[in-house]
């Protein structure tokens, strides 16, 4: 095979084995790999209903067949199992370097399954594969985690690895890679946490072959030419990195703020892009094979959060930041090394300290419920100390720990909890901006930017423009991000490719690499694919139109003020289109004809 | 009126923010006497020619001129301009 290694490993941690099994190229030619390839393999292996945190159920780690080419932005892999925070066919995407090295070791996914009875950790050089103790490891953050992996097999080696938030089995953890990159959302760290599995080292001194070596070359560059062409992706990121967004949503009056009780808040600017340019940037950085760099590696000097790392993304400096009511950058910069040594997703963290100010300052919870802290919007100290107890699993952070829904309902007011399908939802406000209101509620991983990123064409005019306070076209326009993404993100290249390439020119690439016959047609329909797979899994694993929801807040009750004033989801507007041009019945059921359009 | 400049375009302008208190009346007579104000690097960012460039985002009390009227856009004295270049992230 080209493109792909045409291996698959898997680890059984229960019994301690470890075996190889060939790529199915006729899978890999439909699914092409990370989150569809991984997508097929946890839906053919693992019950919709089984405890997301039981040994039954299965974690896959998978880059796709661009890793580890030098396609631009081609670094991607996903984690793919159930996940623990809501249930769903859950496929987490991290750049870094982990992908391209577990391709070079020669796997197209590494299959987990089982449960270790004792901390272990995986060493995977080449086709050497070790399963060992990993108790030195239990309670070491991830970069501390990192080192000591390191040292114990090659200072070159590329770690995965869960902090404390994995091990305690926080809903809200995630996997980091090579220290600063996570695989962030819907919980995956715990799934690694649950089974024992402190960290995966990899270590490849393979190659990506390639079927046309000429016309891959010739393809590759045409797209490095055309990103580096690009306003945003050739310059813009790298000098502002994604933290530039907060301005253009504050100015549309789309930036969620203090847990979604409005859509503007008046000092954003201090946690803007250029505000982190100016303050705290030391370098700008890329992943594996990126030309963009939109990676932020940071310092922050003031003596209360004094430190060094990577961060803030946008979601990051908005979730620490006008959610919880905040515009110290230095304190939401420190909130983001903190949750990255812990392993914590920071959308999710963030968004769940947001819920829990307001349940303060409405008198549900006190200083009681709070380990005597006053947690109320604004308090940056307070936004700080609740990620260390989340953290270590501590007093009040054990219920943080287990995400915004869990927490609200806990108390008796879910409604406070600003989720999708029990996900926080991220830095778009759907009130300011109708498509990504549809894309949250119809997310196949629940409250999520990145599975139909519509604020391309909504508010930042990348390509095409359509206004965001309308709702005609949306459906569609949802459903061709949702499908390209999902393409996207199973080729292995990065989302951020799209700012400068298509389709056509992954599609291009993809033929080039593989030798397979690929046309455009054939990859929206791939990602199309996809989409209807997750859907039907999470459809039996319990999902119902009725989850097809936004949090009844964004539906009823206006934003207050800024550009968006007065303005109020109108879902309903968009959800039957949606159903219908998906091939759905009225309950959001793929049809017996879409089924067999898509050979699922 | 407040004219709000962000990312390379406050580099270009050199400054956050401008009060102007002369609203005029729409917003090619606004970008034209800021570049004239900012000079050349701020003129080859919102103009294309003499339209407005491509690669520029003017929100006008956070509506998008493409929404409104472009370049005819008409402007009020209580109104706020927000000028990016093109952005974006995740």
């Amino acid at each position: 095979m080209f493109g792909w290694t045409g291996t698959i490993l898997r680890i059984d941690l229960t019994k301690g084995k470890v075996s190889r099994e060939a790529t199915d190229p006729q899978l890999a030619r439909d699914y092409l790999g990370a989150r569809g390839l991984g997508g097929h393999i946890v839906r053919s292996e693992v019950d919709p209903k089984t405890d997301a945190l039981g040994a039954d159920n299965k974690i896959v780690f998978a880059p796709g067949p661009l890793t580890g080419t030098f396609a631009p932005a081609a670094g991607r892999f996903d984690v793919v199992t159930k996940g623990p925070l809501n249930g769903v066919l859950a496929a987490s995407n991290s750049g870094g370097t982990f992908g391209p090295e577990l391709k070079y070791a020669g796997y197209d996914a590494l299959i987990i399954e089982g449960k270790s009875a004792k901390p272990v950790y995986l060493w995977i050089k080449d086709d050497q594969v070790e399963i060992r103790d990993a108790a030195a490891l239990w309670g070491h953050t991830t970069p501390d985690t990192t080192d000591l992996v390191r040292a114990e097999t090659d200072e070159d080696a590329k770690v995965s690895c869960i902090g404390p938030a994995g091990e305690h089995l926080s809903l809200i953890a995630n996997i980091m890679n090579e220290m600063h990159r996570a695989a962030g959302r819907t919980g995956v760290g715990a799934v690694m946490g649950s089974k024992n599995l402190k960290a995966v080292a990899v270590f490849g001194s393979g190659a990506v072959k390639v079927a046309d070596p000429e016309g891959f070359k010739a393809a590759v560059m045409k797209a490095r030419q055309m990103i580096q062409a690009h306003p945003v992706g050739g310059t813009g990121l790298r000098a502002y990195g994604t933290d530039v967004l907060v301005n253009i949503l504050n100015q549309s009056g789309a930036l969620p703020t203090r847990n979604f009780q409005d859509g503007y808040f008046p000092t954003a600017d201090k946690t803007g892009g250029e505000s982190l340019a100016a303050k705290q940037l030391i370098r700008p950085k890329g992943c594996f094979s990126c030309i963009i760099s939109c990676g932020r590696v940071t310092k922050v000097d003031s003596p209360d959060y004094k430190g060094s790392g990577e961060g803030p993304e946008y979601e990051t400096a908005w979730a620490f930041g006008a959610d919880c009511g905040i515009d110290d950058l230095d304190a939401i910069t420190k909130a983001n090394y903190y949750c990255n040594e812990y392993g914590l997703d920071t959308i999710s963290m963030g968004s769940t300290v947001a819920c829990a100010m307001e349940l303060f300052e409405r008198g549900i919870i006190t200083t009681e419920d709070t380990d005597g802290v006053q947690l109320t919007f604004g308090n940056t100290a307070a936004m700080v100390e609740m990620v260390h107890k989340t953290g270590k699993g501590e007093g009040f952070g054990a219920k943080l720990a287990q995400g915004s829904y869990r927490l609200a309902e806990s108390y008796g007011h879910p409604e406070y909890s600003m989720t999708c399908k029990k996900q926080e939802m991220p830095a778009y406000d759907p009130r300011g901006v109708q498509g990504i209101g549809l894309n949250y509620a119809t997310g196949n991983r629940g409250g999520c930017h990145v599975r139909g990123y519509t604020i391309a064409i909504e508010v930042l005019q990348n390509g095409a423009v359509m206004d965001p306070h309308v709702t005609d076209d949306k459906a569609g326009l949802g459903i061709t991000f949702q499908d390209l993404t999902a393409a996207l993100d199973s080729s292995g290249a990065c989302l951020f490719a799209t700012f400068g390439i298509g389709g056509a020119e992954l599609t291009e690439m993809l033929a080039a690499l593989t030798g397979v016959d690929y046309t455009l047609d054939e990859f929206m329909r791939i990602g199309e694919r996809i989409w209807n797979q997750e859907r039907l899994w999470n459809l039996t694993a319990g999902f119902t139109k009725a989850d097809d929801a936004l949090p009844q807040r964004l539906l009823t009750e206006p934003i207050k003020t800024g550009p968006s004033k007065g303005h109020v989801s109108r879902l309903d507007d968009m959800l039957p289109e949606y159903y219908e041009l998906r091939g759905w019945d009225e309950e959001g059921v793929p049809t017996e004809a879409k089924l067999k359009e898509l050979a699922l | 009126m407040t004219v709000k400049y962000f990312a390379t375009i406050r580099t270009y302008a050199g400054e956050t923010e401008r009060r102007i208190d002369d609203a005029p009346a729409g917003m090619r007579e606004l970008l034209t006497s800021l570049a004239a104000r900012y000079g050349t690097a701020f003129r080859r960012a919102v103009f294309s020619g003499d339209q407005l460039s491509g690669e520029i985002i003017i929100l006008v009390n956070g509506r998008n001129v493409v929404h409104l009227e472009g370049l005819d856009t008409p402007l009020e004295a209580g109104d706020e301009v927000s000028i990016f270049p093109m952005v974006a992230g995740g």
